[in-house]
């Protein structure tokens, strides 16, 4: 019959599922549930002809200024939608990207060869400071504006190896405090050095204002010397409903009866020449806090 | 004023139909189950001589009145024996019938008709009626017979696919079904994400699906109404009956109190799986229960008590980290009494809520949500007389809901406590509903709800610019929450926004001959509660929200045309329907509904429409019985953009909903081999729910974003399915002493894998862009094991 059989034994229900939310009032909660009451349920791959839309611009303007550097070298990428499973971005090249800042200083970007990465090494971050993306490609104007979010700095990492579903998972939970009185949102990223992508989560302090509160990951394949790099980037408000809808999207453990109905995700970039051809991707300016761990 | 001129008008309707007496006497009583005294509903009392004649309601009670005479009176009901009895009616006349349960000799077949026979002369149509006995005969998953699942066997009811809770009727969401157990409303129908309802099917006396041409006694839900009524309780002597299956097991028992007078009936149920979960080393724990209680007592012959009850919970847990419980609770009041023998009434005080709880641990906090409310219902049906029948009434409701709570769990916890403000609303309608016959060949049924609804004063409710909590940012092209320039909090008796609505309702029908009629229907019905929910299905955490000052009622409005027939054993319908619905909420992309506690701000009102043709073949009686079912339909909604640079939900164009299927056949049906052993099988074809396939894929952040454009502009695979069962009755001629029924059944015989979604995301290792199908069930074996004494 061929019904995976992780439904049954269950370690690959992991709390991955109660992403994005720090309530965890998340509908995937439900799937998990779903899944593991009906063990009947099988998940395999299959092949799925899918439509293909005109290629767009997608601008990945991601500046990250960590604590305890300078933050004068920044990178922008700009690549080009693709048929869904190819296995090639393309890089959009030859386009004149600069940032300016509040003081009307503007910061030229390099493009590194054909990369389609374009990179500056005179960048002046200044927390709440107010910067303007222009770039130029193809005919076609685009633009963005965006504030330098400040961010807490990871207080300490707890790890605990007795979690999941199947109870002898690693779970990870990387503190921080959240200044009170105000509104903060954070964005979090795992990167580990096995070979599985990363995980990223986006939380806001609705219900954890001023609070020590942690960030949680969970990756079945963890074990002892794996080695983490945890990040914790400020970001606007703007940035953290864009971030959300782009995760509950992109989950490869979405879906069934509660998913919630994907639709075209924009962000803040303006093609002013033409607007209907808008691009995809963000300008976020973030303070960083990174740690690094290794699973004991 | 206009509405009291409504009124008035249906006074001088009724004055007229009174004054047109001869001398006349009226027949009235009750109809039940001689063995057991439980009332017959729908039993049919016939007079050849005037060829006419009158159905039992809801209690068993009939009416009839006829020109002074002697008549020969026939008392039908199916799978009973008749009762034919000559009235003198030279006075009015009160006569209770009992009827006895045809028996058969020892290798007789039973060749009962089906009690669910088309009525072609009555105006009412989109109905379905089902037997509880129909119901356990149709082949399910495990094995546990389930009425939701038998009615999304019928034409125009669907679902959105396997493992989701509630049903659809033509082209209507999940929450625009009126659900009514004993008259009570039932806010959640489901156990364990759709796979069981919340019926007991042993308890369940009778049931109506009413799809269209729903009566004015109705409303508050625009979609459909499926009203259940459980039965009274032996008044004679103790019975118990109940099931052991491989997911839950049930056990009914019931009996007098009062010999003849007084009875109770108390049913439980539960699953179990979960005991066996250690099999597998998991802590977890996932399992349903349900208890349904009953007493009837019959305080004379004009007054009938019933005190009837309902618990249902759905428990989850996973040891130190999560706990989960939800389910609905009903407790109901109902007093019939008989103003005189053509006018019954009935007086229903009910009380139903429905609670969720979440407990995370390893987040720290408690979470509870849920809807209350108080209802009172007093409906009157008077026979006026052999042409006319009138019913009306009043219904108030008075509602508390719950959006939230949430509580830190320990004191170490993160979480800083919270209570989301409380909602009450008031909703009220008065009706009056007439079924009229015309002429010979044509039937009339008219009728009028006047319904309001008063959103109450609660505290801080938000106040926005220009009066939008939901803003149109034109530079991004999105829509984004308004802030709040300010609250306002109101006492409790303070009416922030009320509504009112007129509801008509009509039905006709034409009698071609004797055996076929057309029908046609109009009606609008209005909905002033929501269910907040954004996902395909809805999930046990949805919250219920009120209509008010950001939130319209749904208006919707229906019509269908039909064509009815009988001949020999079989029924034919045919029925085309179109239907819009104002104000259906849609949510903003990336909405978050749960803990919201300005709700306003993510909703933008859109509208909806459906249309179809249904086709039902039954085959009512014989050794083979069954239906084969075709849907062909399409149900959409809209969004637009409030003006003209707003670009709306999905550019504003039409989409399909998740549970439009164009194709829909279904089949069902019985063989009787002999009284040991009966045949039973579904055949299953659906075009695919539509879904949403990426339009290609960029990178963002080191990772691979799925680039979407329409909503559910592509479809899943169709979906099609064969399903098997057998009954064995070892000992079918015993009806002393334990009787028990073996139930063996296949679910998804050639063990397709119809895919319940298909996502789209990179693969975990490789990075590797892929698509994933979800299939629920493949081939599922089962075997029960059903009892009575």
């Amino acid at each position: 019959m061929n019904f995976s059989k992780k439904n049954i034994s269950m370690p690959s229900l992991n709390i991955k599922h109660y992403k994005n939310d720090r309530l965890f009032m998340n509908k995937k909660i439900y799937c998990l549930i779903l899944f593991s009451t009906f063990i009947f349920s099988c998940e395999d791959v299959i092949t799925v002809h899918v439509p293909v839309a005109e290629p767009r611009l997608v601008i990945d303007a991601s500046i990250n200024w960590f604590k305890g550097t300078s933050g004068n070298k920044q990178q922008i990428k700009l690549t080009l939608t693709a048929p869904y499973f190819d296995n090639e971005i393309p890089p959009v090249n030859n386009a004149v990207v600069t940032i300016t800042d509040a003081n009307n200083i503007t910061f030229a970007f390099i493009e590194e060869g054909n990369s389609g990465i374009y990179k500056n090494s005179t960048f002046r971050p200044v927390i709440n400071g107010h910067y303007d993306l222009t770039i130029i490609t193809n005919g076609q104007t685009y633009t963005a504006a965006e504030t330098l979010m400040s961010v807490s700095s990871i207080d300490f990492v707890e790890q605990k190896n007795d979690g999941g579903f199947s109870g002898d998972q690693i779970e990870i939970k990387a503190f921080y405090t959240d200044p009170a009185d105000e509104k903060n949102f954070y964005f979090f990223e795992f990167i580990n050095d096995i070979p599985t992508i990363p995980t990223l989560e986006v939380y806001d302090d609705e219900f954890t204002d001023g609070n020590q509160i942690f960030a949680f990951y969970n990756e079945e394949d963890l074990s002892q010397g794996t080695s983490l790099t945890i990040r914790n980037y400020g970001i606007s408000e703007r940035f953290y409903e864009f971030m959300l809808i782009l995760l509950q999207q992109s989950g490869n453990d979405s879906g069934g009866p509660f998913e919630t109905k994907p639709a075209t995700v924009r962000g803040n970039c303006i093609n002013q020449t033409n607007p209907e051809n808008f691009p995809f991707g963000y300008f976020r300016l973030s303070e960083v806090d990174e740690v690094e761990y290794t699973i004991n | 004023m206009k509405y009291n001129k409504a009124f008035l008008f249906f006074i001088f309707l009724f004055n007229l139909s009174t004054l047109t007496s001869q001398e006349k006497f009226t027949l009235s009583g009750t109809v039940s189950e001689k063995n057991s005294n439980e009332t017959l509903i729908g039993a049919t009392i016939l007079v050849p001589e005037l060829k006419t004649g009158t159905t039992t309601n809801e209690y068993g009670f009939y009416s009839i009145t006829l020109p002074k005479g002697i008549y020969k009176i026939v008392i039908t009901y199916i799978g009973f024996d008749d009762i034919i009895e000559t009235i003198h009616l030279e006075r009015n006349i009160s006569k209770n019938f009992g009827l006895l349960e045809t028996s058969e000799s020892l290798d007789e077949v039973i060749i009962k008709e089906n009690v669910e026979k088309l009525n072609i002369r009555k105006p009412q149509m989109s109905l379905n009626a089902l037997s509880a006995a129909s119901i356990k005969q149709i082949p399910v998953v495990l094995g546990e017979a389930d009425v939701i699942k038998a009615i999304t066997l019928l034409p125009g009811v669907t679902n959105a696919g396997e493992g989701s809770s509630g049903f659809n009727v033509r082209g209507g969401a999940a929450d625009q079904n009126l659900i009514l157990l004993d008259e009570a409303t039932i806010y959640n129908s489901s156990h364990l994400f759709g796979l069981f309802s919340v019926f007991n099917p042993d308890a369940i006396k009778d049931l109506k699906l009413y799809k269209g041409g729903i009566p004015a006694r109705y409303g508050g839900r625009v979609s459909s109404v499926l009203d259940i009524y459980q039965k009274e309780g032996n008044k004679k002597e103790f019975h118990t009956n109940g099931g052991i299956g491989i997911v839950a097991s049930r056990l009914l028992v019931e009996g007098p109190l009062k010999k003849d007078k007084a009875s109770f009936l108390f049913g439980g149920r539960s699953s179990y799986a979960h005991l066996f979960l250690p099999l597998f080393d998991l802590d977890n724990i996932a399992y349903f229960y349900d208890l349904n209680t009953k007493i009837s007592y019959k305080l004379n012959a004009k007054n009938n008590v019933y005190i009837s009850g309902y618990f249902g919970r759905d428990v989850f847990s996973i040891p130190d980290s999560f706990e989960n419980t939800y389910g609905n609770t009903v407790v109901n009041f109902r007093w019939n009494h008989l103003f005189s023998d053509k006018l019954f009434s009935n007086v229903s005080l009910i009380y139903s809520d429905y609670y969720y709880g979440l407990k995370l641990d390893f987040v720290g906090f408690d979470w509870n949500s849920g809807i209350q409310n108080f209802n009172v219902k007093y409906d009157f049906k008077h026979y006026l007389n052999n042409t006319f029948k009138l019913q009306y009434g009043l219904n108030s409701i008075y509602y508390r809901f719950n959006p939230g709570k949430i509580e830190p769990s320990s004191p170490t916890s993160g979480i800083n406590p919270i209570k989301l403000i409380d909602k009450y609303a008031f909703e009220n309608a008065v009706y009056i509903d007439t079924e009229h016959k015309i002429t010979e060949k044509i039937a009339l049924s008219y009728g009028l709800r006047f319904s309001t609804f008063s959103r109450l004063g609660q505290d801080e409710l938000n106040i926005y610019e220009n009066n939008q909590a939901v803003v149109f940012n034109e530079d991004f092209q999105i829509y984004e929450s308004a802030e709040a320039i300010s609250a306002e909090t109101f006492k409790r008796s303070d009416i922030i926004k009320s509504f009112s609505n007129l509801e008509p309702r009509f039905s006709l029908a034409y009698q071609l001959n004797d055996q076929a009629s057309v029908k046609a229907s109009y009606n609008r019905l209005s909905q002033y509660l929501h269910l907040l929910s954004n996902t395909s299905s809805p999930t046990p955490l949805d919250v219920w929200t009120p209509s008010g000052k950001y939130i319209k009622p749904q208006l919707l409005d229906q019509f269908a045309l039909g064509y009815f027939k009988n001949f020999n054993a079989y029924s034919l319908e045919v029925e085309s329907f179109y239907k819009t619905i104002e104000n259906r909420i849609d949510y903003i992309d990336g909405a978050d509904l749960i803990a919201n506690d300005a709700i306003e701000r993510v909703i933008l009102n859109g509208k909806a429409r459906a249309y179809g043709l249904e086709v039902l073949v039954r085959k009512n009686k014989g050794r083979f019985k069954g239906w084969l079912a075709y849907t062909l339909s399409k149900s959409q909604q809209q969004t637009e953009g409030r003006t003209v640079t707003e670009l709306g939900i999905n550019n504003g164009n039409w989409y399909n909903t998740p549970y439009d299927k164009t194709h829909d056949i279904s089949f069902t049906g019985s063989y009787e081999f002999n009284r040991k052993w009966k045949f039973n099988a579904n055949f299953l074809f659906q075009t695919g729910q539509p879904t949403s396939y990426p339009t290609g894929q960029y990178e963002f952040n080191g990772i691979t974003i799925p680039r979407f454009s329409d909503r559910n502009e592509n479809r899943l695979p169709s979906y099609n399915r064969l399903d098997f069962s057998i009954h064995y009755t070892p000992k079918p001629t015993k009806k002393r002493g334990l009787q028990g029924q073996w139930v063996f059944g296949i679910y998804n015989v050639y063990n397709r894998r119809n895919a319940t979604s298909i996502t789209f995301g990179e693969n975990r290792i490789t990075g590797v862009n892929e698509a994933t199908r979800l299939a629920i069930f493949g081939i599922v074996p089962s075997v029960s094991y059903n009892f009575k004494f």
